[in-house]
């Protein structure tokens, strides 16, 4: 018999029993069906959030100095640090090969009160609040883009201005003719006293937001007036550095190393493996569902082929009277069985994708509601799902024909052929 | 090993069946020799082993002593194997109740031995139509058993044990689920068949008209042949 023979005979007695064919396929439908939807939204959201997390980069791993133990009684003062992120420490990490980027951040508190000013207009005025920059953004939101100019300031006495800090002062002309405009911030302590500071700008973001972004030093300026420190960056040194590895291998090491030298690090990629940690046990409760659906459809398909090997005792008979071996036989039933299986599988997998779709929609029609910037496919069906649903489906029924099969195959021709 | 003359021999054949505490001899010794071409009857009361014997010869069962050659091949000592190709490329078997795929069109349900023997569809088909010809059911080659008469079907069993070209068709009873008139129709066709074809055929029945319809008669009594008797055919009966 060939491959052929074999597809179009299984077939043939298949649909002769349409109904109790589809019912028992039914069964592995709701098993490959279950694991698809499951499996699929595990990986979806999975990549989703990494899609969110690789905008910042995976090889970023996040510095910050770690605060002496703090004594109860100078809760007002400022906590001493046990490690500085000191200008040596960044050029020392800067010269590193495995390292391709270093950008020591400065926190300038948000309790430090700083007003923008234009030169000379004293009407003008609004409070903003200092940018740190790249390396804690929130993942879930739009980083904002430069509507002129440049996003961060690169020399020391520039500045960027989110746009609707612009409008607020007053600056409504066209943004890129605003490039090279005069900007002071000034700054007053409680104690009365008052500084300003003179800066060009030099880009325009998006962002929704009244901060201003400036180099580390200019920000670290801005600290050492405030706390009347003027050697702050040599005793505290910068409040992060965002270092960005050669690869996710280095990251991880560094992030180790760092650890040892007492430094506090956070990388991306400890957050995502701890994601990838709940998420994969989450899919193995989600594919067990399935997997105990798959069980029960196996034992649907053995007991459908039994029935039907009862029913075609004389024909088993027969075909062995006129030449059919055992292999012919066998090869015959698992056919039957694995095709229930995988059509159970391929309309599984089917379904699956479209209720995928279907939750899909309401998913991203839920975020466009709340105005949370993700799109991507929460439903996302991989190849490897593919292969693996129809691939379950065709063994769930295999591995269900292999008994019935061997029963039929095993028949004795004359006893068969009795058979009524 | 075979003569080229007798193409089935069995001596001292003997096949029992172990029923519980007893042992059934189905058959008890049997020496039979048939000719190439032959067209052999085998009639007996109930119970007295045709089925056995002609299940032996067909390589569906296993004697428990004795020989049994079909040609150059020894039965009884061939692997199963062999028994396999033995059944699908040279023995034909027609059944009582016909036994057609009720599935399967006429056609496909001829070709059925071709297909088990790996042979293309096309060529499958071609040569289902020609033997549906031969048993004069041309125009019914795409009808399922189920709108045939038992006549029809009958003869559509017939077509598909000639399908592999077998030295050897085996039939049990095959008029004894047809009418008198169709059973008639059916005895022509085979004798006919052996004629034109120079096949031999091995007709286990009980009805004596039926065996009339054959070369030779083998009486069977006890799982023993009792007696072999020629037909001596008058003009008007090959008519
Ligand atoms: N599979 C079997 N198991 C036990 N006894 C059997 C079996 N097949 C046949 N027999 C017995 O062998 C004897 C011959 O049977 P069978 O060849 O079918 O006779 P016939 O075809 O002449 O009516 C009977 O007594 C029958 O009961
Ligand atoms: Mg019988």
């Amino acid at each position: 018999m060939t491959f052929g023979d074999i597809l179009r005979t299984a077939w043939s007695n298949l649909t002769r029993r349409k109904v109790r064919t589809s019912l028992t396929s039914l069964g592995v439908t709701v098993g490959i069906f279950t694991i698809v939807v499951m499996l699929s939204l595990g990986v979806g959201v999975q990549r989703v959030i990494q899609q969110q997390f690789d905008a910042i980069g995976l090889e970023n791993v996040v510095v910050q100095p770690r605060d002496a133990e703090r004594n109860p009684y100078t809760r007002y003062v400022r906590p001493e640090r046990e490690v500085v992120i000191s200008p040596a420490k960044i050029a020392e990490w800067q010269q590193r090969p495995d390292i391709v980027s270093v950008t020591p951040i400065v926190d300038v508190n948000e309790s430090i009160s700083k007003r923008l000013v234009l030169p000379g207009d004293a009407t003008a005025t609004i409070a903003v609040g200092v940018d740190p920059g790249v390396g804690i953004n929130n993942p879930f939101e739009t980083p904002p883009t430069a509507l002129a100019g440049v996003l961060r300031p690169t020399k020391d006495g520039e500045i960027v201005i989110s746009q609707r800090a612009l409008r607020r002062l007053g600056l409504t002309a066209e943004v890129n003719n605003l490039i090279g405009q005069e900007v002071q911030l000034v700054m007053e302590t409680p104690r009365g006293e008052s500084q300003s500071f003179d800066y060009t700008l030099v880009g325009v973001s998006s962002a929704d937001n009244n901060l201003v972004a400036l180099t580390p030093n200019d920000s670290i300026a801005l600290k050492a007036w405030w706390f009347n420190e003027p050697d702050l960056l040599a005793t505290e040194g910068y409040d992060y550095a965002l270092i960005r590895a050669k690869d996710l291998n280095v990251a991880r090491q560094l992030t180790n190393e760092l650890r040892t030298q007492r430094f506090r690090v956070q990388s991306v990629e400890t957050v995502l493996e701890l994601a990838s940690k709940i998420f994969l046990v989450i899919n193995i409760m989600l594919g067990s569902v399935g997997g105990l659906a798959l069980f029960v459809a196996t034992i649907g398909i053995m007991n459908t082929m039994i029935m039907a090997i009862y029913e075609r005792t004389r024909e088993i008979g027969t075909l062995k009277a006129i030449g059919a071996s055992r292999g012919n036989i066998r090869t015959l039933f698992m056919t039957e069985a694995g095709m229930i299986g995988f059509f159970g599988g391929v309309v599984g997998l089917l379904g699956g994708w479209g209720t995928g779709r279907i939750l899909n929609r309401f998913a991203l029609a839920y975020l466009e509601q709340e105005q949370v910037p993700i799109r991507g496919d929460f439903f996302y069906i991989p190849p490897w799902l593919i292969a693996l649903a129809l691939g379950f489906g065709l063994v769930v029924g295999i591995i269900a024909g292999l008994y019935p099969a061997a029963r039929a195959a095993r028949l004795d021709p004359i006893k068969a052929l009795r058979h009524e | 090993m075979g003569q080229a003359s007798s193409l089935i021999r069995t001596t001292n054949l003997q096949r029992t069946y172990q029923m519980g505490k007893n042992t059934v001899q189905a058959l008890a010794g049997v020496d039979l020799e048939i000719e190439r071409g032959t067209f052999v009857a085998l009639v007996g009361p109930s119970g007295s082993g045709k089925s056995t014997l002609l299940n032996v010869i067909g390589g569906l069962d296993r004697p428990s002593s004795g020989e049994v050659w079909v040609d150059d091949l020894e039965l009884g000592r061939a692997p199963d194997k062999k028994l396999v190709s033995f059944r699908r490329d040279r023995v034909g078997f027609i059944f009582q109740s016909f036994n057609l795929l009720p599935t399967n069109q006429a056609w496909e349900n001829v070709a059925l031995p071709l297909m088990l023997a790996g042979r293309g569809r096309s060529e499958r088909r071609k040569r289902a139509e020609h033997l549906l010809d031969q048993v004069g059911l041309g125009d019914r080659a795409d009808h399922r058993p189920a709108e045939l008469s038992g006549g029809q079907q009958q003869r559509v069993a017939i077509a598909r044990a000639l399908a592999n070209d077998p030295v050897l068709i085996l039939a049990d009873e095959p008029t004894g689920n047809l009418d008198s008139r169709t059973g008639r129709d059916v005895l022509l066709l085979m004798q006919r068949l052996v004629r034109e074809q120079q096949v031999t055929l091995l007709m286990v029945t009980h009805d004596m008209n039926a065996a009339s319809y054959a070369d030779r008669i083998v009486h069977m009594r006890d799982g023993v042949i009792e007696q072999i008797e020629i037909v001596e055919r008058t003009a008007e009966a090959v008519a």
